[in-house]
């Protein structure tokens, strides 16, 4: 089911694991290195720069062969060009597979993610090139919608996944905008009971051994169902959709969606907290921003620039006091930056390369059996730029 | 998950036994959030203050503006100076988690205040060049002295427009018609003096991690200023020479320095400037020619890329 060698993915997660495990001085560079032996992962996944670079490269390559082909005037009719899709996109596939992925052993390389993409959109706009003119987004998205999730499960892709959630979510709400006067009401309800299933849903799947490879799609999705939950019944969604499209200008019990509108912030903050969950504590910020726009929409009560002055001091402020209050009160939070949640410093190990078991190697702190108070200093990456 | 993890990494049971003790306490870390939070702050803040002073402009009294903008920068260089480390040429912990952001805001305060005066009073008049030459000095040093790499592009930004304005002539200036070549030219050298300080402070071991803050200004500004000769102002067989070395300097950078970013960038800047310098000089072909082109030379490239590895040197020196 999947393209990639599992033995090697598991390989991948492991060696991953270790080395944030040694970043805590959990494990020693012996113990690291000895698992990296025993382990060995063949893939070949090169740093994210030159991901990027390959991609780029790979996109220009790949249009070119393609504009070569079409010089032959197979695109004359519409029947030409979805074939020359299909053709094209087949093409790919068996390059991707038995050449990029089985004998180059590549893995998030640049190379096999952009060859996914141009195969897929190349196949799904063939195939749309030959509709019919009465087919509307809703039959286009149902003919995307296979391709798109397939892509995901065989190629672990992230992007694929991400395009799947719109393209799925998007064909529940042009179905239900199809009902008739029930529509209004049923739209932000259903987009909500989407989302909040689905975010269940890859809760659940996240923590199930046998689809442990296809963690980090899960994540994606999960992070995708918070924002979508929150736009589904935000007042501001809410009433511009109602305007446009049912020339609503106000929307039926908008009490409900002006408290949904600043209770789901709250909502997310606590439990955030509560499951010590990341993702929800991270687009809360994004919801409060998007609650004080929305309310700010609807009632000038301050001009912008003293909303900006008060706001900005006020969140200073309270970021100043939560700092020293974590700081003093070491427990179930902390203010010392982790290992894992650290975001730029991965970005900026990606710039040099990782030498974690050379003789320069990084020198392993002494293990932590106390936590909280002191400096983290988690040994980072070693070497210059 | 976790036992799976333990199970296949094979580890002693005294290491898995510390693993899990760890995975079951490890607290819950608030840090980057709390860190953004503070950026937001003082971003709103600095945006807020000075979307105030344009807006009052004539209603608010002059000096009680200026007296309160210059109260926030000064109370914040003042509680930078309370707390400050000693100096340093390596990297230095910052004292307190909120030194970077008080520091910061300062720096924007400074700024707005600076604003203010030229534009209310028109302090500086027509010298343009001493109204970004005060920021530049007060940033560059107040970067070095409290070893802040966002000062320090603060810093890189003014010293950028200072030498920009100070070479241009002034009535080119006033007139709005920007002499192209006095502006690439003066580009070029900018990011060649970048990479020159770069450098020399490795060499005489001074703040040697504000090297990847100085190169990442040097090779943009640089390599956009070849590119910029190339095209706009059609001087191939000047700029293209120019580029070339640039490209050769930060691919000798990438491979002695083991560094992925200046790989990628100086490949992407030189595919560019080749593929302009054939374009602009085989015009006229059929169209196959140039799908032919990008055909090969992206497999040329792409070839060169997935070899990274050996193209790097391992150990940097």
């Amino acid at each position: 089911m999947i393209a990639y060698n599992r033995e090697w993915l598991d390989a991948l997660r492991i060696s991953d694991t270790a080395y944030s495990w040694h970043k805590n001085g959990l494990l020693t560079a012996d113990e690291l290195e000895a698992l990296e032996v025993q382990k060995p992962v063949p893939f070949y996944s090169p740093n994210l720069f030159i991901r990027i670079g390959l991609g780029i490269f790979c996109l220009i390559l790949m249009y070119a062969a393609m504009g070569l082909f079409a010089l032959t005037g197979m695109l004359d009719s519409e029947a030409g060009l979805t074939a020359f899709g299909i053709f094209w996109a087949v093409v790919w596939i068996i390059l991707l597979e038995l050449w990029i992925i089985r004998s180059l052993r590549h893995y998030g390389s640049g190379l096999d993610d952009m060859m996914l993409y141009v195969a897929t959109t190349t196949l799904i706009g063939g195939l749309y090139a030959s509709f019919p003119s009465w087919a509307g987004p809703l039959t286009y998205c149902w003919v995307a919608l296979p391709f798109l999730v397939a892509g995901s499960i065989r190629y672990l892709d992230r992007l694929m996944v991400a395009a799947a959630f719109g393209c799925s979510l998007l064909i529940l709400l042009l179905t239900i905008y199809e009902i008739p006067k029930l529509a209004l009401y049923l739209l932000p309800f259903s987009g909500m009971a989407f989302t909040a299933a689905v975010w269940w849903g890859s809760r659940w799947a996240q923590k199930r051994l046998a689809w442990r490879h296809w963690h980090g799609l899960f994540v994606i999705l999960e992070l995708l169902c918070l924002p979508a939950f929150y736009a589904s019944g935000n007042y501001w969604v809410v009433q511009q959709a109602g305007l446009s499209w049912f020339n609503l200008p106000q929307p039926p019990i908008s009490w409900f969606f002006w408290s949904f509108t600043f209770g789901v912030p709250v909502l997310y903050i606590l439990m955030g907290l509560r499951l010590r969950d990341r993702l929800l504590l991270d687009t809360s910020i994004f919801t409060v921003a998007a609650a004080v726009f929305t309310f700010r929409f609807y009632h000038h009560v301050l001009p912008l620039a003293w909303a900006c002055t008060i706001i900005g001091a006020f969140v200073f402020v309270a970021a100043y006091f939560f700092i020293s209050y974590l700081r003093k009160n070491p427990g179930a939070f902390t203010y010392e930056s982790s290992a894992e949640a650290d975001l730029l410093q991965e970005i900026e190990e990606q710039l040099i390369e990782q030498l974690i078991v050379a003789p320069s190697a990084p020198k392993p702190e002494a293990p932590k059996e106390t936590f909280g108070g002191g400096d983290f200093g988690g040994g980072g990456a070693g070497g210059e730029y | 998950m976790l036992e799976h993890w333990l199970e296949q990494a094979a580890l002693s049971p005294e290491a898995a036994e510390k693993i899990r003790r760890f995975e079951s306490q490890k607290p819950f870390s608030l840090h980057w959030e709390l860190k953004t939070l503070l950026y937001l702050g003082v971003l709103l803040l600095n945006a807020g203050l000075g979307y105030l002073i344009y807006d009052n402009i004539d209603h608010i009294g002059h000096m009680a503006i200026i007296a309160f903008i210059g109260v926030i920068s000064a109370a914040c260089f003042w509680y930078a100076f309370k707390h400050r480390k000693p100096f340093s040429t390596g990297p230095i912990v910052s004292a307190t988690p909120y030194f970077d952001y008080v520091l910061l805001l300062g720096c924007l305060m400074f700024l707005v205040m600076e604003g203010y005066l030229q534009y209310q009073y028109q302090l500086f008049g027509e010298r343009y060049g001493l109204a970004t030459f005060i920021p530049m000095v007060l940033f560059m040093v107040l970067a070095y002295v409290f070893d802040h790499r966002g000062v320090l592009s603060l810093g890189i930004t003014a010293l950028a427009s200072w030498v920009g304005i100070t070479l241009t002539p002034q009535d080119l200036l006033t007139k709005n018609d920007f002499n192209s070549h006095t502006i690439t030219n003066t580009g070029i050298a900018f990011g060649a003096l970048l990479c020159t300080v770069t450098f020399v402070s490795e060499r005489l071991d001074i703040k040697k991690h504000f090297s990847l803050t100085y190169l990442n200004f040097g090779v943009h500004i640089g390599m956009v200023s070849c590119l910029a000769g190339m095209i706009a102002l059609d001087l191939s067989l000047i700029y293209f020479p120019m580029l070339c070395l640039a490209v050769g300097f930060f691919l000798w950078y990438a491979r002695t320095r083991a560094s992925f970013y200046f790989l990628t960038v100086a490949v992407l800047y030189g595919y560019v400037g080749i593929t302009y310098l054939i374009f602009s000089t085989a015009n006229g072909y059929d169209i196959e020619f140039y799908l032919f082109y990008f055909l090969f030379s992206c497999i040329g490239v792409i070839l060169f890329l997935t070899n990274y590895k050996r193209f790097i040197k391992k150990v940097a020196p």
